[in-house]
């Protein structure tokens, strides 16, 4: 069997057989957990290491999914690490890696379903409405129907394949513009993250939201599949998700839930994601990508902090009164400030790095509309510093005797994750310019060589030569 | 790299280093004594003080503009860089000694004023990464990262302003401050990447030739807006006082010497492009002005220490900003300098500001004669008017909450409305989000002092 295949398959299969141990067992669910992630992350590691510049997209995701789950199995407070819990997290991370990696549209929709069936349990999704599963489902659908449609018009199920055949019909391009709208969030479908992160299981939820599957579905498929519908609708798309990251912020202003306030601030900063995407300028690919980085770690971080003071302060955490935790516990208010920060670009961290080329992307591509992104992103500046001093600052809990403080298996993983922004933000050349390659490739793609008349087909298919140029 | 440039090297990045290595220790689980930490600050400042004077001898002997290092780019994607270039020209190196000798004298005077207090070495480590935030400003070689430290300072003088956390009144009034820092980062932040499209570059060296009047105006207003807002200057004037909340030492360095100045070294920064187009220059002129007679004006009536100081200091403020828009740098650089110094020292005395008077009254023989009052020789109803105006701060906060927060607050409220249509069990929200965001905290009973 070939290396990367072989690699493939033990960092989703390991999991999944992870997960039904786990249920088996019913014991030690935390060290199955971490050791089952730990070897995703080590085999995705060694794909990355032998990945070309420029085609490394999806396995670098894999790292970062496989590093967020490690994570997460690492800051689950003792109350939640159950076996059910546990089993369902490494589902979600064999069935994300399997989309992420696969080149079968079937497979990939398989890998889209599968990932939200552990949020089919109450006690993952005790959404207090409808809208998350609906959320799912329609996104589900649309995939479904667009894969549909292009079995049905005899297309090849292979992505590559469909490089080359460049299917051009706007039915299916709809479709999983339609997917990508109701998956990622976008405005109007925007409510059911944030009923999912309200009333779901915090962490979990947050992996689910973090796969970022629309961003994906959009790097993957939309713009290498049609580079012209692309390049002459995207723009509209593109507006739509920076209304989004506005819209967003603006909500989030009012918002006193914690964790419906993250996932608003989670919800406008993927929104840049999908605005930089769509931006047809590298500056602005390239900072979606890193961005795509920032955003996952850090929604991680502070989803993880907020339950972990759920669980020690109480479920009614509120951002309406002062709380002043940052006495009992000042090194998690610490970690969720630089998360926090590193979200809306503090200097020196990764997420400076990422606006700042998002910035000059989205504005150098929509003078007018680009205006939004700064503006969105410093009201959620504001968002996160009002949460930051609500929770953490304001009057001494004089009824609170003793509250924990991170404890040392969660104070090492929210270390790394700040060493993650810092390091990645003072060096930040290692994570761009492999990001960079990947969006020099898209961007080609999507411009047409000056003079030339080519076809869509044509270039589609140069796009495919200049992956395979990469590769050799 | 040769000596005055790996000097500039140390200056700027020194502070940085004493930050990281202390926020680490810290967060593995280890706080080093108050002894220990006073001490690691005052060697560094003077090894920071002592290291400015290579690069001073370096820019005057050798002749050259300025002292420059230049690494490699940050990151580069395309055609796009980000250069990581420090620079001490005759304009920067001032303020970098500037803000050495001031934040140094601040780590010493801090040392003995907050011994014991609670929070001290989170004093101590905020100040260490406010100086690395300023003297990566002031040492930039280009707009990009004068943003970094810029942003850096920002964020270092909210946490400051917050540094009593037991307390709702200055938390609330540091997210207040935090609010206007970001509006004006906007302006910065679309300034230099206009400046990127129209220019070709956001470097000082080049002075920006290719640059046509028209936008010279827009950059010029651009940086203006975040200007303003670093500098407290009108319409942004609210926030101030405000940011009095803070410790002492922690309000000089910020809001009487450093911090308060960096929007008029932005200014002086942006001198090629003011001097390309009347109208910024006109606009710099007139927020100075505006600044500074609503300084003096507010300042007559504040009743505490430090509000007034405060207000003195937007008063020369406003003027430096007066006497950039006209063109005098020299003169504003050396008011910047004299005013930092002064100022300093005044708001480390507030807290003795009664005893140091009855002192000098005491000493004058109880003569001491009453400050003049301009104000007396204007008819009784407009003196009652401008007592009444000037109580409410010139009804800044009031224009602002009315006409950009509230709206906000109005407009989220109505999209919280829309997102609860589909829910079974509506979440509480939005009760009291607009009352921080428009500082009731400052308005509004305080609570005791712990």
């Amino acid at each position: 069997m070939e290396r990367g295949v072989m690699l493939t398959a033990v960092a989703i299969g390991v999991p999944w057989a992870a997960a039904l141990g786990t249920v088996a067992a019913n014991r030690r669910p935390r060290a199955i957990g971490f050791t089952a992630a730990f070897i995703a992350v080590t085999a995705s590691a060694l794909l990355l290491r032998g990945a070309p510049a420029g085609d490394s997209l999806t396995i670098a995701l894999m790292v970062l999914y496989s590093c967020l789950t490690l994570g997460a199995t690492l800051m689950l407070p003792r109350r939640d690490c159950t076996s059910g819990m546990i089993a369902g997290i490494l589902f979600l991370l064999g069935s994300t890696l399997l989309a992420y990696s696969t080149d079968d549209l079937r497979v990939l929709l398989a890998a889209w379903i599968v990932s939200s069936a552990p949020f089919l349990r109450e006690e993952w999704f005790g959404a207090p409405t409808w809208r998350p599963k609906l959320g799912l489902l329609l996104s589900g659908a649309a995939l479904a129907l667009a894969v549909a449609v292009i079995a049905a018009s005899g297309g090849t199920m292979s992505i590559g394949g469909l490089i080359h055949s460049s299917p051009t019909s706007m039915t299916v391009f709809g479709l999983l513009v339609a997917a990508v709208v109701f998956r990622k969030g976008i405005c109007p479908a925007h409510a059911w993250v944030a009923d999912a992160a309200q009333g779901g299981a915090a962490i979990p939820t947050a992996l689910l939201l973090n796969g970022h599957f629309g961003a994906m579905l959009a790097a993957r498929l939309i713009l290498p599949l049609f580079p012209d519908t692309a390049r002459e609708l995207f723009p509209l798309l593109s507006y739509l998700a920076l209304g989004t990251a506005l819209y967003v912020a603006v909500r989030a202003l009012t918002e006193n839930s914690p964790r419906r306030l993250i996932a608003y601030l989670a919800l406008s900063q993927s929104a840049c994601i999908l605005a930089g995407l769509e931006s047809q300028t590298i500056e602005g690919v390239t900072g979606a990508l890193v961005h795509w980085f920032v955003v996952s770690a850090s929604t991680m971080g502070l989803f993880g902090i907020v339950r972990l003071l759920e669980v020690r302060f109480g479920e009614n955490l509120t951002g309406s009164t002062h709380l002043g935790l940052a006495e009992h516990a000042p090194r998690l208010a610490c970690f969720f400030i630089v998360f926090g920060l590193a979200l809306v670009g503090l200097p020196g961290t990764l997420g400076f790095c990422s606006l700042d080329l998002l910035v000059h992307g989205t504005m150098a591509s929509h003078p007018l509309t680009g205006l939004l992104l700064p503006i969105a992103t410093a009201m959620n500046a504001v968002s996160v510093f009002r949460l930051f001093a609500r929770l953490f600052l304001g009057r001494r809990k004089t009824g609170l005797i003793g509250m924990a403080d991170a404890l040392p298996r969660e104070r090492w993983i929210f270390t790394v994750g700040v060493a993650f922004f810092v390091l990645g933000g003072l060096f930040p050349s290692a994570i761009v310019a492999r990001r960079a390659a990947e969006a020099e490739m898209v961007e080609q793609a999507l411009q047409p060589p000056k003079g030339s008349s080519d076809t869509v087909a044509e270039r589609a298919l140069r796009y495919h030569h200049i992956a395979i140029a990469q590769v050799e | 790299m040769n000596v005055s440039q790996a000097a500039l090297v140390f200056v700027a990045l020194a502070p940085g280093a004493v930050f990281g290595l202390l926020a680490l220790l810290w967060l593995v689980g280890w706080v080093p004594p108050e002894r220990a930490v006073a001490r690691i600050t005052d060697w560094m400042f003077s090894a920071s003080a002592v290291a400015l004077i290579p690069v001073w001898l370096g820019l005057t002997s050798s002749g050259t503009a300025a002292v420059t290092v230049e690494f490699a780019n940050w990151f580069t994607v395309h055609d796009y860089r980000f250069p990581l270039v420090l620079m001490a020209d005759r304009l920067s190196l001032p303020f970098l000694a500037m803000t050495v000798v001031l934040a140094g004298l601040i780590g010493r005077f801090s040392a003995t004023y907050l011994h014991r207090e609670p929070g001290v070495f989170r004093f101590f480590l905020l100040l260490h990464l406010f100086t690395f935030g300023s003297l990566v400003a002031f040492a930039a070689g280009s707009f990009d990262l004068l943003v970094a430290g810029w942003e850096i300072v920002g964020i270092t003088s909210v946490l400051l302003i917050a540094f009593f956390q037991h307390r709702a009144a200055p938390v609330e009034n540091a997210l207040r401050v935090f609010g206007i820092y970001r509006a004006g980062d906007i302006g910065l932040v679309v300034g230099v990447f206009a400046l990127h499209q129209w220019a070709g570059t956001a470097s000082f060296a080049g002075g920006f030739p290719h640059l046509t009047a028209s936008h010279a105006s827009m950059l010029g207003a651009l940086l203006l807006f975040a200007a303003a807002g670093k500098a407290a200057q009108v319409p942004f004037s609210g926030w101030l006082p405000r940011a009095m909340e803070g410790p002492t030492p922690s309000s000089a360095i910020f809001y009487g010497a450093i911090s308060i100045h960096a929007g008029a070294y932005l200014l002086l920064r942006a001198q090629p492009l003011l001097a390309r187009s009347g109208i910024a220059s006109a606009l710099v002129v007139a927020v100075g002005v505006a600044t500074a007679i609503y300084g003096t004006i507010s300042g007559r009536v504040s009743a505490d220490a430090k509000g007034s100081l405060a207000f003195a200091s937007l008063t020369q403020v406003g003027v430096i900003f007066a006497e950039i828009g006209m063109g005098w740098n020299r003169v504003a650089v050396v008011h910047i300098l004299g005013h930092a110094t002064v100022r300093t020292l005044q708001f480390l005395r507030a807290p003795s500001a009664l005893h140091d008077y009855h002192r000098m009254d005491s000493a004058e023989g109880g003569t001491t004669p009453a400050a003049g009052r301009l104000e007396e020789w204007l008819p009784e109803r407009w003196q009652l008017w401008l007592y009444r105006w000037a109580l409410d701060r010139g009804h800044l906060d009031t224009i602002l909450d009315r006409f950009a927060i509230h709206p906000l607050m109005l407009l989220s409220g109505w999209f919280a409305a829309l997102d609860r249509l589909g829910m079974h069990r509506p979440p509480r929200e939005h009760d009291d989000a607009e009352a921080s965001m428009s500082g009731a905290g400052a308005h509004g009973p305080r609570p005791e002092r712990i």
